[in-house]
């Protein structure tokens, strides 16, 4: 018995089609630009920024090799040590981020009144940058500023929001949450919009109350969306508290306020020593490194979800 | 062939471009935006183009609190302007090695040794730098006390302060600390008393620690005027500039340490109560007699060492701090000018007149001017957790021990 075989015909190449070399080339070609952007204003400072860190120069150029020297000596820097602790306390307010405008994206979605308003409100804050927030806020909460004066008018004594070490991170964190929640808002909505409503009407139909469908049906389905929201907050507020740390605080008082990039800004603009700026910066790089790499694990999860 | 002579004629044009352009000067300060400053630069420049044919100059005015941070950039990338305004004390001397000597063309100015390092002076001083304390006279009469008789020693003032608080009306001192300006002036108001020249050299060179009877006071009178509720309550959230010396101008306060420099204090504080309405003195230091009011060179013009033409830098930097172009920058912004042969007889008033006596009476030096940049940031935050009485005076001496070693 024989067989016969179809000899299948290796599939024609097509002129300029997907894998020639032509095409690769002309891929390669396009890619050039954005991989030349990427590695001259990323790579490169960052190798140069490593190399500075290993260094004592001044910003004249002045100085030598001193290996490791700045690594040690940010580990004994109270200075530093501070801008960690305080690190540490502004994630453990992480909830709160999420939490915030996930509820506020509900209920809008939810078709409370006026949510249209809310909405573009919550939002608002967004658009305006660090400074100009900061600077509003620095009427509102200084000693005599106006929160105080209404506090006043009601029979409260004044509070120091900004000058006591136990109330300036708080209220540092309180105002870069009510400047940037409105982004979670939008995110949590569009989040929301993929929730299909026929799930929950059938919740609804079955019995289930508001709280019900809110913890057992709508939030689990935003999980993937708590979770981004989470580790991009993160990353916001740890690289993106700079402008109002100087504007409402200058970092103090004492060290109550300083987070490692308003240290390294110090180091670099004010103290002249950007070796060692470049060694906070360094270890700056591998926490957020560490938080990135956890964002791509999470995000290549939920791709199976 | 026509366009070999049209290649010549562009090329030409080219180079006398580029021979233009390499003669004009660029100079970075935070004034030249200032209206009032306007004739000085005007004067300057015009003096300046006449005496150097061809060459031109550009003033490039930059924000004052990066200042220091985008100069160093630039000079670290070498790309730095050719003549360069500098604070004096630390601001210059730290940058010394990008500047050109100019002890040759010193002689003459008051404050020089703010500007001096290794043996040289670097910048020419364009006003000489001082803190007063100014008060309020109808806060005083109110008070009970005499207007026309300023503390001379710790124990006046500590019977002011008091009777200031007892009135009840507004605090002894309007206070800005937010950035901890507060506290760096307090350094100066207190070690001025008691400093001699040996421990200058040893403070500059950071072997003067703070466990020293002389510096351990600036701690100690600084946390018991906080305690004695001296200093406006609130003051860590309030910025001294401007918003402690807003608090003065209103009445809201009895004092304030304020400058002589090129921010004219006396002058901004007479135009809001009036002339005679402000007195003047030296903040006594209570392990000291007499109160020596600090003052060294303020600001000053140096010329840089990466200039393509140094030799025109060095003739610009000689007509900015002239006698002629120092005395318009006097009288127009009622800074006090280095230059000591500029006749300051049109910049009469009361305080000023007082402190100008205090001056010559009872001359200071300016020991924060001096401290490394980064024992002074220290102090600015232990200056603060004082004031909050959030940190005791022996912790914090501990704390400025770690940051001068450290350094």
């Amino acid at each position: 018995m024989t067989v016969k075989t179809h000899k299948t015909k290796p599939p024609r190449k097509r002129r300029g089609g997907f894998g020639s070399k032509q095409e690769q080339r002309f891929a390669y070609l396009m890619l050039l630009p954005a991989l030349a952007l990427v590695l001259i204003f990323r790579v490169i400072p960052l190798i140069w920024g490593f190399f500075l860190s290993l260094t004592n120069v001044d910003t004249l150029g002045n100085g030598d090799w001193v290996g490791f020297a700045n690594y040690a000596r940010a580990a004994n820097d109270p200075t530093f040590q501070d801008s960690l602790i305080n690190t540490v306390i502004l994630l453990a307010t992480l909830p709160i981020w999420v939490m915030l405008p996930m509820l506020l994206a509900i209920l809008i979605h939810q078709g409370v009144p006026g949510g249209k308003f809310y909405r573009a409100v919550y939002f608002f804050p967004a658009v305006l940058s660090s400074v100009i927030i900061g600077a509003i806020f620095s009427v509102v909460l200084r000693y005599d500023g106006s929160l105080n004066n209404m506090l006043g008018a009601v029979g409260i004594d004044a509070i120091d929001w900004l000058g006591s070490s136990s109330n300036a991170l708080g209220s540092l964190i309180a105002v870069q949450l009510w400047s940037t929640f409105g982004m979670g808002v939008l995110i949590f909505m569009s989040g929301l919009a993929t929730v299909p409503d026929d799930i929950i009407e059938a919740a609804r139909i079955d019995g289930a109350g508001f709280w019900q469908r809110l913890f057992l049906v709508i939030v689990p389905s935003l999980r993937p969306i708590i979770e981004f929201v989470a580790v991009v907050t993160t990353i916001g507020v740890l690289t993106s508290m700079f402008g109002l740390i100087y504007v409402l605080t200058g970092g103090g008082p004492g060290t109550s306020t300083t987070l490692p990039e308003f240290l390294i800004w110090l180091e670099q603009g004010k103290l002249n020593r950007p070796g060692y700026a470049a060694a906070i910066s360094m270890i700056l790089f591998v926490m957020m490194g560490g938080i990135a790499w956890m964002q791509v694990r999470i995000m290549s999860r939920n791709t199976n979800l | 062939m026509k366009t070999k002579p049209f290649l010549l004629a562009a090329t030409a044009i080219g180079l006398v471009g580029a021979a233009a352009q390499a003669q004009e000067l660029t100079v970075w300060d935070w004034k030249s935006g200032d209206p009032v400053t306007a004739d000085y630069y005007d004067s300057a420049k015009a003096a300046f183009e006449a005496a150097n044919p061809g060459a031109t100059v550009k003033f490039v005015v930059q924000p004052h609190d990066q200042y220091y941070t985008l100069l160093g950039t630039a000079l670290s990338s070498g790309k730095g302007p050719d003549v360069i305004l500098l604070h004096g004390g630390a601001q210059a001397q730290t940058r010394a090695d990008a500047l050109l000597p100019l002890t040759a063309m010193a002689d003459g100015f008051s404050g020089a040794e703010g500007f001096t390092a290794n043996g040289e002076v670097i910048a020419l001083p364009l006003t000489i730098q001082g803190f007063a304390v100014y008060y309020n006279r109808a806060l005083y009469e109110a008070a009970g006390l005499d207007p026309n008789k300023a503390p001379s020693n710790f124990a006046e003032l500590s019977t002011a302060c008091e009777a200031i608080a007892a009135k009840g009306e507004v605090p002894c001192f309007a206070l800005g600390n937010s950035q901890g300006f507060g506290g760096e002036f307090f350094i100066s108001q207190i070690a001025t008393s008691t400093f001699d020249d040996a421990d200058y050299t040893a403070w500059a060179a950071g072997e003067l620690a703070w466990t020293d009877p002389k510096v351990r006071a600036i701690a100690d009178q600084w946390a018991a005027a906080a305690e004695a509720g001296w200093f406006y309550e609130g003051a860590n959230s309030i910025a001294k500039f401007m918003d402690e010396y807003e608090m003065f101008m209103r009445g809201d306060a009895a004092h304030t340490v304020g400058l002589l420099s090129d921010v004219a204090h006396w002058k901004q504080f007479e135009e809001f109560h009036g002339e005679g309405g402000v007195g003047v003195f030296a903040y006594p230091n209570s392990d000291a007699e007499l109160a020596r009011l600090p003052f060294a060179g303020g600001i000053g013009w140096a010329a840089s060492n990466q200039s393509a033409h140094p030799e025109l830098a060095l003739s610009l930097v000689e007509i900015l701090a002239d006698a002629e172009r120092q005395a318009i920058f006097a009288v127009d912004t009622g800074a006090l000018p280095a230059n000591l042969a500029v006749d300051t007889s049109g910049l009469s008033s009361p305080a000023l007149a007082e402190a100008l006596a205090l001056m010559a009476a009872a001359p200071g030096g300016m020991p924060h001017s001096i401290l490394a940049p980064s024992v002074l940031e220290e102090w600015k935050r232990q200056s603060q957790l004082l004031l909050n009485g959030e940190t005791d005076v022996d912790a914090a001496i501990e704390a400025m021990e770690v940051a001068r070693n450290a350094n």
